[in-house]
């Protein structure tokens, strides 16, 4: 297997992956980026700054926790979680606001601009804006802003604007076109808070080493608590930076195997779903090379998951070199299976997961057989539900007004 | 100078040699449905139009303002492919084999059919305008291979000297320099800074150099002309076409071609 750590390379490519694909206005902020990137994240003063963040804003490290009763229930591996969900904001993507934002300060930029999909990035965005007295503005398709009333409304709280974007499938992946759109025209004074380890180079590697806490705290207490690193690390794959923070610390650590979890939306055989890297092909989307849901004709198809968070069609392009290098394995659960895997959690262990993170827990109905009752599995647990619960209830056929 | 040999060269020479500034006129493929747009093709050729650029809808047109991407959803709708496209050229050429044509669009929809564009200038295309690769990117390394069509590449007022370098010596045609920090149609039009740029890239290049981006009124289109070898509309005429899409009926857009040809050339 060739080396896997050491990327991108200096294009942006990981493998056959990655690259720049944007409108030439935007190539030299990219480059201004990078070069601000590269100058900082070794320079000691920076990363204290950060970690100082990590600890005292976001209340890290984050706990992993043996669950015992999920355990029980499926007789297999020892079942850990990677309680991502008790950071500030109530999932991982603080751990990337909060280096982005210091990023943005270093350049001087005034105005913060992120899409989001079922409302973390954007209430996580929205929170370091705040706290540095950024004006900030979060694109958000309205098909989303309708099913995360909660957290949009967060947003505001905040002291964010919220923009309803209504073209095309009026969801994350148009609320990315937006963004991008905002950062053509407002480049000099903006700064782009991408949520996921997806768009141009070098944002895949930015905001994977800024999630990459995750992984780096997870060898630590692996071998404190259970005196190994685990044998499987399973997360949910949406852009997939909660899965890309959690795996790359252990890329290199051939015995853990690394589990992907797609939305499979209403089944893969159906064709509506959110799973490139299980039903896509390769091709180029929001700046970048990756598996992508599309037709013959190159044109991005609708995606469809339960899941706000998880209903894009691309994926980060890390995530596709994995998938060919084999060194990551993705599979895919449907909606059904997630609804009854957050039931599931939520009775067994007082956890309530986001529907995102249910995928990764729904994906134990079909690997927790694999393993024997002395190995040891982790579960990224990349949010909390309660932003979910309208979702839920309404699946349940249960009216909360 | 070396006699021309492509259709694109061959306009951009004889452009040059009647000291004639070139207007570039932006549609899109199946907005309201192939026929109009081959009618509305040989429509601008009257009015003066020199060059062709036929829109590729692609469902994610991230450089384009809520007007062109709202023609591409029309587009879509009425399932208009890129071999919908070659076939559109085809008819277009049994009456016209002068005009250029570039076609414009985003990289996704040329790679799922990079097959079939190793025949699209036998069909009439004369150019592709890749709107998000690298400026400085090879066309035949990134999976697109055909030598015969000329490579369109966009300089923006952010792009740095280095760069504008770089993007010159792998490109052909012309330069569209790209007038505004925005999406297309938007108004925030700059002549001084877009005047400057052009004269460096003019340092930089032998290849005319057209202006387009935000360019609505024909005194856009005359200011913007007197920097620059010529200019691209596209926003204000694919909102007028879909105004008029009902009818059928173009005679407004010829009217208003008219009138910038004019203008630019006064």
């Amino acid at each position: 297997m060739d080396n896997l750590t050491n990327l991108p390379n200096s294009d942006g490519f990981f493998g056959e992956y990655g690259g720049k694909f944007v409108p030439e206005t935007l190539m030299h902020a990219l480059k201004e980026l990078d070069e601000t990137y590269s100058k900082l994240k070794d320079n000691p003063k920076f990363i204290e700054e950060i970690d100082q963040d990590l600890v005292q804003f976001v209340g890290r490290p984050s706990p992993l926790y043996f669950a015992k009763r999920l355990t029980d229930h499926y007789s297999g591996p020892q079942i850990w979680l990677k309680r991502e969900d008790l950071n500030h904001t109530g999932a991982h993507k603080i751990n990337n606001t909060v280096g982005q934002i210091l990023l943005a300060k270093a350049m001087g930029k005034k105005r913060i601009i992120a899409e989001t999909g079922a409302g973390q990035h954007g209430v996580a965005t929205a929170t370091v804006a705040a706290r540095l007295g950024l004006e900030c503005h979060i694109y958000m398709g309205a098909a989303d802003v309708e099913r995360q009333s909660l957290n949009v409304y967060r947003i505001k709280l905040l002291g964010a604007k919220v923009h309803a974007v209504d073209s095309g499938t009026a969801t994350l992946k148009d609320a990315l076109n937006e963004a991008m759109r905002d950062w053509v025209t407002n480049i000099e004074d903006t700064y782009y808070i991408i949520g996921s380890v997806t768009g141009p180079h070098p944002y895949p590697m930015i905001v994977r080493d800024f999630n990459a806490i995750v992984g780096r705290e997870l060898r630590k207490q692996s071998m404190e608590q259970f005196m190994q690193f685990p044998d499987a690390i399973v997360a949910c794959v949406g852009g997939g930076s909660n899965a890309m923070g959690i795996f790359y610390p252990f890329l290199e650590e051939k015995n853990v195997a690394l589990i992907g979890v797609e939305a499979a939306g209403s089944g893969l055989s159906t064709g509506k779903h959110a799973a490139p890297l299980n039903d896509g092909e390769p091709g180029i989307l929001h700046g970048a090379k990756s598996y992508l849901m599309q037709d013959k004709n190159g044109q991005v198809i609708d995606t469809h998951s339960i899941s706000a968070g998880l209903d894009y069609p691309g994926v980060g392009p890390e995530h596709s070199n994995l998938k060919d290098s084999g060194r990551a394995q993705y599979i895919a659960v449907d909606d059904k299976e997630v609804l009854s895997s957050f039931h599931l959690v939520t009775k067994l262990e007082g956890i309530m997961p986001a529907l995102e993170t249910a995928h990764a827990f729904a994906a134990l109905e079909h690997i927790a057989k694999n393993y024997k009752s002395d190995q040891h599995l982790v579960i990224n647990v990349s949010g909390r539900g309660d932003k979910d619960i309208n979702t839920v209830a309404t699946m349940d056929g249960i009216s909360l007004d | 100078m070396e006699y021309p040999l492509t259709r694109l060269d061959d306009k951009v020479f004889s452009l040059k040699k009647a000291s004639k500034k070139a207007l570039v006129a932006y549609l899109v493929a199946g907005d309201p449905d192939l026929d109009s747009t081959l009618e509305l093709m040989h429509e601008f050729v009257d009015a003066g139009v020199d060059i062709l650029e036929v829109g590729v809808p692609f469902t994610d047109p991230i450089a384009e303002g809520p007007i062109i991407q709202a023609a591409h959803d029309r587009a879509l709708k009425n399932n208009t492919s890129l071999n919908d496209i070659f076939k559109l050229v085809e008819k277009f050429r049994e009456k016209n084999t002068e005009t250029p044509i570039i076609l414009m669009g985003y990289m996704n929809t040329f790679l799922a059919n990079s097959l079939a564009l190793k025949d699209a200038h036998i069909s009439g295309s004369d150019a592709v305008l890749i709107v998000d690769i690298p400026g400085e990117c090879e066309l035949d390394e990134m999976g697109i291979k055909n030598k015969n069509l000329a490579s369109i590449s966009l300089i923006a007022p952010t792009t740095s000297e280095d760069r504008i370098s770089q993007i010159c010596s792998s490109s052909s045609g012309f330069i569209y320099y790209v007038t505004l920090r925005g999406v297309t149609g938007s108004s925030h039009l700059n002549i001084d800074e877009a005047e400057e740029k052009i004269n460096f890239i003019k340092s930089k290049t032998s290849l005319p150099i057209f202006a387009g981006f935000g360019i609505k009124t024909p005194d856009d289109a005359y200011n913007l002309s007197k920097i620059s070898d010529g200019i691209v509309i596209g926003s204000s005429l694919v909102e007028m076409i879909h105004e008029e899409s009902d009818q059928k009926k173009f005679k407004k857009i010829y009217n208003y071609l008219h009138e910038i040809s004019e203008a630019i050339n006064q």
